[in-house]
């Protein structure tokens, strides 16, 4: 009896623990993340006329592969928790949605289609299953990076394929979502069609968007084997480092 | 099972009371009821009294609060670290397990606090800005939104993570003496984003008014918030010696002395010395 009783307080302590550990982990991750995501690729995130065909199935994967890499290379090493990316990402986009409705669509009174999230879950999935079962983060790089280049467009297209469609518009061809874009006043937004889709992005036709998911593969392979290992060997490393005062006097003096 | 015949220890139980969620359910309790009223603050005033730096409106609803917020945090600052510092503990070789263990917990509520308030700055007040920003015209670096971003909700952060790091140095033979890379990382690297707004305000002050988010001049704030992802090494740190006190004090098994810990911390963490005590 003594011993259950001192067993169950023990566990007891070790499963709050647990969780202090989860949820500081998350919330951390969330911030970091977003800020992350938000300034490298969140214009294409934030509103409906940028997520075109192009330009955000290359810049959005391959800026996002990053943090589930790095937390991946812990979660896995570390645990055998086969949930790095898919924790990330549903913490960013807990993170995003928190905004675009609270701020977005309730302050600012834009509407939801208009400023809803991406989502990177199916594809941080594919990332987690690859290193379960492969076990090994170089196959994952290659494979899981592969794919989670190629499946971001497809996995969003659900959501975004109404918004593609043509429409004229005084005379003009134009998508849906470049429609929605004139109907609502956006002051201090750069206008998309003005900085990025340029050129021949838009007159281009046929097939651009294979061209952009396997480019997009391609440089997602190449980043998540920096943030692997900067996962590994820098943000999950246990290094202390001894004050002046704590260093021996004979190694002060070399 | 061998471990029933260490049921019977001479090491003190602390009370499961101590590993209480109360002060972390208080702290963010309060935070997330002060950013509540912050945002139905910012509905009320943001439009109506914050689009025009120059009027007299401006000055009271929000260089007025500006002005407030810095010098209360600063206050706070120097009274939270302060308080940590002046009531060190000086005998930090003769801890007692149980003191210990019950000192790693309040660690852990610390940064756990410190962590929602990250999310609330870098995540939901940042990207409000973002919403405020893409809506209407800059005129000032001290537009509302960023009285309450920059000025509040980051300084907020760095409060708590900075008590978070001189609790830890100050109370737990770990990290008494000798720098975690991670913990430091961990803070310090989200405090600096709070610095970085100077290069931002002096860039959207002389070269660039709109507000492209993905904008170079935006970076900074990216490479800063990596540092997010060294809580994974903060607690490969701390859990194993969690871990090992926990064995010592339910199961008997034997631990680093406290004084050990802090004459070489990094054998703490040594996985070896881990899988010995473990479970």
């Amino acid at each position: 009896m003594q011993y259950s009783q001192v067993d169950a307080e023990a566990r007891a302590i070790g499963r709050k623990f647990d969780l202090v550990v989860l949820l500081s982990t998350f919330l951390v991750l969330i911030a970091g993340f977003h800020v992350h995501q938000m300034l490298v690729a969140g214009d294409w995130s934030f509103w409906v006329d940028w997520k075109d065909r192009n330009w955000w199935p290359i810049v959005a994967p391959i800026l996002e592969i990053t943090f589930p890499a790095a937390t991946q290379a812990v979660l896995w090493t570390k645990f055998r928790m086969p949930i790095g990316a898919t924790f990330c990402c549903l913490g960013l986009l807990f993170g995003e949605w928190m905004n675009r409705y609270i701020n977005f669509y309730g302050w600012t009174h834009y509407p939801l289609n208009m400023v809803f999230p991406e989502t990177f879950i199916p594809a941080a999935v594919v990332l987690d299953i690859v290193l379960m079962l492969t076990g090994n983060w170089v196959v994952t790089a290659l494979v899981g990076g592969e794919l989670w280049g190629w499946l971001f467009y497809p996995t969003n297209w659900v959501m975004i394929a109404p918004y593609h469609l043509p429409v004229e518009y005084q005379g003009a061809l134009m998508s849906l979502a470049d429609v929605i874009n004139y109907m609502y006043v956006r002051t201090s937004t750069p206008e998309y069609l003005r900085i990025v889709e340029t050129g021949t992005m838009r007159s281009f036709a046929g097939g651009v968007t294979g061209v952009a998911a396997f480019f997009s593969a391609f440089v997602s392979v190449c980043m998540y084997v920096p943030w692997w290992l900067m996962g590994a060997y820098f943000f999950g490393s246990t290094k202390f480092f001894k004050t002046y005062e704590a260093t021996p006097v004979e190694a002060r003096q070399h | 099972m061998a471990q029933t015949q260490t049921t019977a220890t001479a090491v003190a139980r602390p009370p499961i009371t101590a590993f209480s969620w109360k002060s972390a359910g208080i702290a963010i309790g309060a935070l997330v009821v002060f950013d509540v009223l912050i945002n139905v603050y910012e509905r009320l005033y943001a439009f109506s009294k914050g689009l025009d730096y120059t009027s007299a409106d401006y000055e009271s609803y929000w260089m007025g609060m500006l002005f407030a917020e810095l010098v209360l945090e600063a206050v706070t600052a120097a009274g939270l670290w302060g308080w940590l510092w002046m009531t060190r503990d000086r005998a930090l070789d003769r801890l007692s397990p149980a003191e210990e263990l019950k000192r790693y917990w309040a660690l852990g509520l610390f940064v756990l606090t410190y962590t929602y308030a990250a999310y609330a700055g870098a995540s939901y007040f940042t990207e409000q800005d973002g919403t405020w920003h893409q809506t209407v015209i800059r005129d000032t670096d001290f537009t509302p939104s960023h009285v309450i971003e920059f000025y509040q909700s980051y300084p907020i952060y760095i409060i708590f993570g900075v008590g978070s790091l001189v609790y830890a140095m100050t109370r737990l033979p770990q990290f008494a003496k000798a720098f975690s890379l991670p913990y430091v990382i961990l803070v310090g690297s989200p405090a600096m984003i709070f610095p970085n707004v100077g290069l931002n305000e002096f860039g959207h002050t002389r070269w660039f008014m709109e507000e492209l988010f993905v904008a170079p001049l935006h970076w900074g704030f990216v490479t800063f918030g990596w540092g997010a992802l060294a809580i994974l090494g903060t607690w490969l740190q701390i859990c194993p010696r969690v871990l090992s006190l926990i064995n010592h004090i339910y199961y008997g098994k034997p631990i680093q002395s406290p004084a050990e810990v802090m004459k070489n911390p990094q054998s703490s963490v040594d996985p070896a010395a881990c899988a010995a005590c473990a479970l």
